[in-house]
């Protein structure tokens, strides 16, 4: 397990720092969802993730990445900036931090309505939330628009 | 549209505050907490997804279910001896280094069908390329000039140098991943021996300490994005050499 006290003492400042530097999201009418087992779900992912054929993330980058439903994990990589994370489970099962077989299964299953046709993945590690506003409302309005009803977001 | 969310650092969810997050006690790099274990992944998932069903209000949930462990650094040790070349350069001893471990990286891709190497923009079989580029850079000091070679590199320099340690780090873990052993090793088991007197972790260092001696904002941060936190030694930490006249 890893809590901050489980990092690395300059890691874990960084960390907390970030967190003490990070505003409240605007608070917005709550949403109440639809039943899970009627609802459409989509991953956006903040690891950076992205197809071989797509430019890689740069430093500081805030656009993103689209990634089909359907995605080969083959195809799929990973150029988050970061040196403090653990890519070896990423590289045993990309499900770790992009559960698209898990999600696939659980719409098979009828727990969930389905899955979106496509997926979103930003880089995280970026200090300022407010750069992210533009790409962060087009990711929403693209989300709308492909019938989600669901964001499951996750980090790395 | 409703949004629920995994949560690595909880200082962090608490500052923002979002409409559903779920806290797992999990390491960086897996918050759905086991690779390769579609169970306890599932089980992740409905707790995030659960919290749609209850939340009226933000709430941030505890998930209070440890991953299994994967070894640590007193329960794994890499079974191939390296370095493996008496080479003055850290190209030279680099190669040699990436020449033993080839076979075993070469069957992890083999049974997984893929590889995350090539985030530079060098061919899943150009390895070489990325150990001579970062090799290079290691001999010469050189954080200006793009590294030779048949690759059309992704990132510029110097940012490049951390793309080229990434894609090595992921070429040494394919390789320890194939290789017989009870248990998978961790970040902090991976760390310690790449960082324990491989080729790869002495260049890294030297690498380090070019992008330290430049005395430079940038730089430095990209030794941070290079070497991970607690990972270098730093010449500066020893006194005599600052009094010998670093003059920093």
């Amino acid at each position: 397990m890893v809590r901050l006290s489980d990092l690395h003492d300059e890691e874990a400042a960084h960390l907390l720092a970030r967190a003490e530097a990070m505003a409240p999201v605007a608070a917005a009418p709550w949403v109440h969802p639809k039943p899970l087992a009627e609802s459409t779900v989509a991953i956006v992912s903040t690891a950076g993730l992205h197809r071989r054929s797509d430019p890689p993330f740069q430093a500081g980058a805030v656009d993103y990445r689209i990634l089909p439903g359907d995605v080969d994990f083959a195809d799929v990589m990973l150029s988050h900036i970061s040196t403090n994370f653990d890519r070896s489970a990423f590289q045993q099962d990309p499900n770790i931090s992009f559960p698209a077989d898990r999600l696939r299964e659980m719409a098979d299953a009828g727990e969930i309505g389905g899955v979106s046709d496509w997926h979103y993945s930003f880089m995280g590690a970026q200090p300022n939330h407010e750069a992210l506003r533009d790409t962060g409302e087009e990711v929403g309005r693209l989300l709308a628009a492909g019938g989600v009803d669901v964001a499951l977001l996750i980090p790395v | 549209m409703a949004t629920t969310s995994i949560s690595l650092v909880r200082e962090q969810s608490e500052a923002v505050n979002p409409p559903r997050a779920l806290w797992v006690p999990f390491a960086l790099g897996r918050p759905l907490g086991s690779a390769a274990d579609p169970g306890f992944q599932t089980d992740v998932l409905r707790a995030a997804f659960a919290i749609l069903e209850t939340a009226e209000s933000p709430t941030i949930v505890d998930y209070l279910v440890d991953a299994p462990m994967e070894a640590g650094p007193e329960a794994w040790a890499c079974p191939v001896n390296l370095p493996v070349a008496d080479d003055p350069s850290h190209t030279g001893r680099l190669l040699a280094e990436v020449a033993r471990l080839r076979p075993w990286a070469a069957e992890t891709r083999t049974v997984r069908g893929r590889t995350i190497f090539g985030v530079t923009g060098a061919g899943a079989d150009q390895v070489d390329e990325v150990a001579r580029a970062l090799g290079g850079i290691a001999d010469t000091g050189d954080l200006e000039a793009v590294p030779p070679g048949d690759v059309d590199w992704a990132f510029d320099m110097p940012l490049l140098v951390r793309h080229l340690a990434e894609d090595l780090r992921t070429f040494y873990h394919e390789a320890v991943a194939a290789q017989p052993g009870p248990n998978a090793p961790n970040h902090a088991a991976l760390n310690d021996w790449i960082f324990g007197g491989t080729a790869l972790g002495d260049t890294l260092q030297q690498v380090g300490h070019h992008l330290t001696a430049a005395d430079d904002f940038i730089l430095t941060m990209v030794r941070g994005l290079t070497i991970p936190e607690g990972r270098y030694d730093d010449p500066r930490d020893d006194a005599d050499h600052w009094a010998a006249g670093s003059g920093v």
